[in-house]
C-alpha cells in the first residue's frame, strides 16, 4: 500500500507543521473513533447479549456472554416461528421489488423518453408527491383499500396492497428518470428503425442497459419492504402472512414475551438488511452521494 | 403510405399513454387519491367504510377541544426543536470531521452510515434496552461501572430528547454523506488562496466551508422538519402511554383511526390535514425568509 495521504479537507499538507494543527488532527481522529464506537456499539452489544440466558441477561451487565451458546438463538428462532416470519417477509420483499422496478421504471420511461402529449402534468404530480409527507395519507389509504376490498376481496388481502404500493414511489421514479435522461437517444432510434415497439424498447433495450440504477432501486425496495410496518401492520395483522416487522411490533406490545427473547427477535430482524448492506455498500453510499450532488 | 403523419403521431401518443397508464393508476390510488380523500374525510362523518354525511368543521372543532391535541401539538414542536438542536448540527460536524481524516475515510464513512440500514422499528426497540430504568439497562450498567447511581432515563422531561437522540443515531449517517458530497464539491484552490492571504484553519472553515454548505443545509433543514413532524412509532414504542409526555400528532391520528372505539376517522383525517397545512406553511415561510436573508448577506 502506498503511504501517500491526500488531505482534501480544510487542513492541507502545508498546515501539518505546527504542533497546534498536529494536536487538532489527533483530536479529529479521536472524535472519528468516538463516532465509529457510537455507530456500531448498540448492534455489537445486541449480537453478544443474544447469547446470554435470561437470568444472565437480567442479573449481570457484562459485555460478553458467559459462553457463546448458539442454542439460545435457536430456541428463540423456533419459539417465535421465525422461519415462517422470514418467508412471509421474503414474499413481501420479492413482490415489492418486481412492482418497484416495473411500474416506476415504466413511468419514468414514459416521462423521460416517450414524453407523450401532456406528460408534464403527470411529472408535476409525481414531483409534488415527492414533497408530501406520506404517512399523513395513511388513514384514507387504508380506508380506500378496505372499500375496494369489499368489492374485490383479493385486493385487500395477502400482499397485494403492499406490493402495488411500492409500484407508486415518487423517489424511485425520480431515480429512474435521472438515469434515463442521460440515455443515448441514438440507441433508441436505432432499435425503433429495427421495428421495436415502445414497450419492446423498454424491456429489450432500456432496462437491460440500466442495470446500475435497477440495482439501486431494488436495494431500496428490498430494504423498504423489509423495514416497513405501518401499512403491513394494518393489512396483515391477524392473517397468516404477518411479516417480521409486524411480528416484532406484536411482541413489543405483548406482555408474555420476555426481554431477551425480544432482543433476539430484533437481532433476527436486522440480519438481512445488514447482509444486504455489506454486499452492496458501495452502490448504496455512492448513489446517495451522487443524488445529493444533483439535488 | 395510407395514413398521414398526424395519424401516426396521435397513435404513438396513445400507445405511450397506454404503456404508462397502469403506473399512473397506481400513483393515483396510492398517492393522489388519499390526499383528496383526506380533505373530504376531514369534513365528513365516517362510519366504518362509509361516508354518512357532510359535517363542515365539526371534526376540526372536536379535535381542537381534545386536550390530547394540545399535548400533541406542543410535543411535535418539542420534537422539531430537539431535532434541530441535535439532528441538524451533528451530521455537519460528522461530515467535517470525517472529511478531515486522511486515513481510513471510507471505513469511517461506512461505519457512520451503518445504523441507517436498520429498520426503524428494530432500532427503537434495540435502544429501548439502553434506556431501561432498572440496573441492567445498558446505560445504567455503564453508569454503575463508573460508580454512578442507576437513573431513570425515560422521564417526562427526557423522553422527547431521548427519542430524537435515537433518530439522530439512525439517520445522521445518511445526511452526513450528503454533506460530504457538498464538501467534496468545494474548489480546493479557494483554501489555497485563503491560506496565501493568511487565513488559519478556523477562518477557512468560517469563511469558505460553512458558506459552501449553506444552501444544502437549508434544504436539508426543511426535509428534516417535514420528517420529524411525521414521527409516530418511536413514541408508540418508547412513550409510557401518558399523552402529555410524548404523544405526537401522527400518533394522535393513529389513535383516532385505529385505537378508538367510536368512528373517529374524520377526526384522524382532520389532524392529517392540519399537519400537511402546517408543513406547507412552514416550507413556504422558511423559503421566503431564507432567500431574503440570503439577499442581505
Amino acid at each position: 500500500m502506498s503511504n501517500k495521504l491526500e488531505r482534501t479537507g480544510v487542513i492541507r499538507e502545508f498546515d501539518v507543521k505546527t504542533p497546534r494543527v498536529k494536536a487538532g488532527i489527533a483530536f479529529i481522529y479521536l472524535a472519528c473513533a468516538v463516532i465509529v464506537v457510537i455507530s456500531l456499539y448498540p448492534l455489537v452489544w445486541a449480537f453478544l447479549s443474544g447469547f446470554k440466558t435470561y437470568t444472565e441477561f437480567m442479573t449481570t451487565g457484562a459485555f460478553l456472554p458467559e459462553n457463546f451458546d448458539l442454542a439460545q438463538y435457536v430456541t428463540t428462532w423456533k419459539e417465535l416461528k421465525f422461519t415462517k416470519n422470514y418467508l412471509n417477509s421474503l414474499w413481501s420483499v420479492a413482490g415489492s421489488v418486481v412492482c418497484a422496478l416495473v411500474f416506476n421504471g415504466v413511468l419514468a420511461y414514459g416521462l423521460s423518453i416517450l414524453k407523450p402529449k401532456g406528460y408534464k402534468l403527470v411529472l408535476a404530480l409525481v414531483m409534488i408527491s415527492l414533497l408530501i409527507p406520506a404517512t399523513t395519507s395513511l388513514v384514507p389509504l387504508f380506508f380506500n383499500i378496505t372499500r375496494i376490498g369489499l368489492v374485490i376481496p383479493t385486493f385487500s388481502e395477502f400482499f397485494w396492497p403492499l406490493w402495488l404500493a411500492t409500484g407508486a414511489m415518487p423517489f424511485f421514479v425520480v431515480l429512474f428518470k435521472q438515469f434515463f435522461d442521460d440515455f443515448p437517444k441514438s440507441i433508441i432510434e436505432a432499435s425503433r428503425i429495427d421495428g421495436c415497439g415502445s414497450l419492446q424498447v423498454f424491456y429489450r433495450i432500456v432496462m437491460p442497459m440500466s442495470k446500475p440504477i435497477c440495482v439501486v432501486v431494488a436495494i431500496y425496495a428490498i430494504n423498504g419492504a423489509w423495514s416497513d410496518f405501518l401499512l403491513p401492520y394494518l393489512i396483515l395483522r391477524g392473517s397468516p402472512w404477518e411479516t417480521v416487522m409486524v411480528q416484532l411490533f406484536t411482541y413489543q406490545q405483548a406482555s408474555h414475551v420476555n426481554e431477551i427473547v425480544i432482543l433476539r427477535a430484533v437481532v433476527f430482524a436486522v440480519i438481512p438488511p445488514i447482509l444486504l448492506f455489506l454486499a452492496f455498500q458501495k452502490q448504496l453510499t455512492q448513489n446517495l452521494v451522487s443524488s445529493g450532488i444533483k439535488g | 403510405m395510407q395514413h398521414s403523419k398526424r395519424y401516426w403521431a396521435v397513435k404513438s401518443h396513445t400507445m405511450s399513454w397506454l404503456i404508462i397508464l397502469p403506473s399512473v393508476v397506481l400513483f393515483g390510488f396510492f398517492m393522489w387519491a388519499p390526499l383528496l380523500e383526506s380533505i373530504r374525510m376531514s369534513f365528513s362523518e365516517v362510519r366504518g367504510a362509509e361516508y354518512v354525511r357532510f359535517l363542515w368543521f365539526d371534526n376540526y372543532i372536536s379535535v381542537f377541544n381534545d386536550p390530547d391535541f394540545g399535548f400533541a401539538m406542543r410535543n411535535n414542536l418539542m420534537y422539531a426543536f430537539w431535532s434541530l438542536v441535535l439532528g441538524f448540527v451533528i451530521p455537519i460536524i460528522m461530515a467535517m470531521l470525517i472529511g478531515e481524516a486522511a486515513r481510513g475515510r471510507s471505513f469511517l464513512r461506512t461505519a457512520a452510515y451503518f445504523p441507517n440500514i436498520m429498520p426503524g422499528l428494530a432500532a427503537i426497540m434495540l435502544w429501548q434496552f439502553f434506556f431501561t430504568a432498572s440496573k441492567n439497562g445498558v446505560l445504567n450498567s455503564i453508569v454503575s461501572a463508573f460508580g454512578g447511581e442507576p437513573k431513570e432515563w425515560l422521564t417526562p422531561e427526557l423522553v422527547i430528547p431521548v427519542i430524537i437522540v435515537i433518530m439522530t443515531w439512525k439517520g445522521a449517517g445518511a445526511t452526513m454523506l450528503i454533506y460530504m458530497a457538498g464538501l467534496a464539491g468545494i474548489n480546493p484552490e479557494l483554501y489555497e488562496a485563503a491560506t496565501i492571504d493568511g487565513a488559519g484553519v478556523l477562518r477557512r472553515i468560517r469563511h469558505i466551508t460553512l458558506p459552501a454548505l449553506f444552501n444544502l443545509a437549508n434544504t436539508l433543514l426543511i426535509l428534516q422538519v417535514i420528517a420529524v413532524f411525521q414521527i409516530m412509532y418511536e413514541p408508540m414504542v418508547l412513550g409510557r402511554g401518558v399523552p402529555e409526555d410524548s404523544i405526537s400528532l401522527m400518533q394522535l391520528v393513529w389513535k383516532y383511526a385505529f385505537q378508538s372505539s367510536g368512528f373517529e376517522n374524520g377526526k384522524a383525517a382532520a389532524v392529517s390535514v392540519l399537519i400537511s397545512v402546517l408543513l406547507i406553511v412552514f416550507t413556504l415561510l422558511y423559503r421566503k425568509l431564507s432567500t431574503r436573508s440570503n439577499d442581505w448577506s
